[in-house]
């Protein structure tokens, strides 16, 4: 009879040691599709009339919603398809596509403040234009 | 940051509810029990997507109730140390302030505040400022999360604004 069952893989990575400076993230989130603010906004607000409905509204559930409603950077859904086709090909991991999207920094030593993975993973240039498109993006949304 | 991930989760199902709307049961017990909960692992698990697969369920023996591994995918929310995130402030003290981004509450420490930002507790509401910006009740931040503790229910973080970039924003 076997009596110890293994418990799965190795433990996760201590808590402590993870940094999203450096893109570690966790054996969990490593390749975790990472959603943008406005993504999330879609996706909230689809299910909330049926789970007003179910008076299912729970706290987490009602705060990210008054959340990502107020940093939405993109309003409508094409203009979220056009900003992921742009980070798309990039060579940036998800989670730093994520950030770009998010942040909207207006040049990209900003961008690379706030979001120090980046490195030199993408020259200057094409950081710059690639922040230029989104924020045009942004700016003539319907 | 957000994320969309699959997951898994056990039921366990009493007798009375081995019937026709058997599925149904499951999928109703699956979102009250996962939706607004928050673990260290994953973080907060906002909002259930899609129900991807219902396992067969088994009886536990001795017992009479079943037990069902769904596997289903969920948008997390989990903050990362060094992360750069916005937030809106919703108390201001001596010690320093408190903003919100989300469920994830936020304390940035007066060290923490750029040195020329004074704390003024005779106006109100009570604010940090210099001479060009003001941070108060209400206002928009963008912190850096210098650390967070996870607590059974609940996530705080420590964040910053002493860096390039990252105060208040328009």
């Amino acid at each position: 009879m076997q009596i110890s069952k293994s418990r799965g893989p190795k433990r996760p990575q201590a808590e402590e040691t993870l940094d999203a400076a450096r893109l570690e993230l966790g054996e969990d989130f490593r390749d975790a599709e990472c959603l943008l603010i406005s993504e999330v906004k879609v996706l909230l607000e689809a299910q909330y009339d049926s789970k007003k409905e179910e008076k299912n509204l729970k706290e987490v559930y009602t705060k990210t919603l008054d959340y990502v409603q107020k940093f939405s950077r993109y309003t409508n859904r094409d203009t979220i398809v056009e900003v992921r086709a742009l980070l798309k090909p990039t060579e940036l991991e998800a989670f730093e596509c994520a950030q770009l999207g998010n942040l909207c920094c207006s040049e990209f030593e900003e961008a690379k403040s706030l979001v120090p993975s980046i490195g030199s993973k993408i020259s200057d240039d094409d950081l710059d234009s690639l922040l230029k498109q989104m924020d045009s993006l942004k700016k003539y949304q319907g | 940051m957000f994320f969309h991930k699959k997951l898994s989760h056990t039921i366990t199902l009493h007798p009375s509810f081995l019937g026709p709307r058997m599925r149904e049961f499951v999928t109703k017990r699956l979102y009250q029990d996962v939706e607004g909960t928050c673990t260290g692992r994953y973080g907060y698990i906002v909002a259930v997507i899609a129900i991807l697969e219902i396992q067969m369920g088994k009886i536990i023996p001795g017992h009479g109730s079943a037990e069902f591994e769904v596997q289903y995918s969920a948008i997390l929310f989990k903050p990362f140390k060094n992360e750069v995130m916005d937030a809106v402030v919703h108390t201001v003290t001596k010690m320093g302030f408190f903003a919100s981004a989300g469920p994830l509450e936020i304390f940035v420490s007066q060290n923490l505040i750029p040195a020329d930002m004074e704390f003024d507790p005779n106006v109100n509401p009570p604010s940090y400022h210099n001479e060009e910006v003001k941070i108060e009740n209400g206002t928009l931040v963008r912190v850096k999360i210098a650390g967070t503790r996870i607590d059974a229910t609940k996530i705080y973080a420590i964040g910053t604004i002493k860096e390039d970039y990252l105060g208040v924003i328009e």
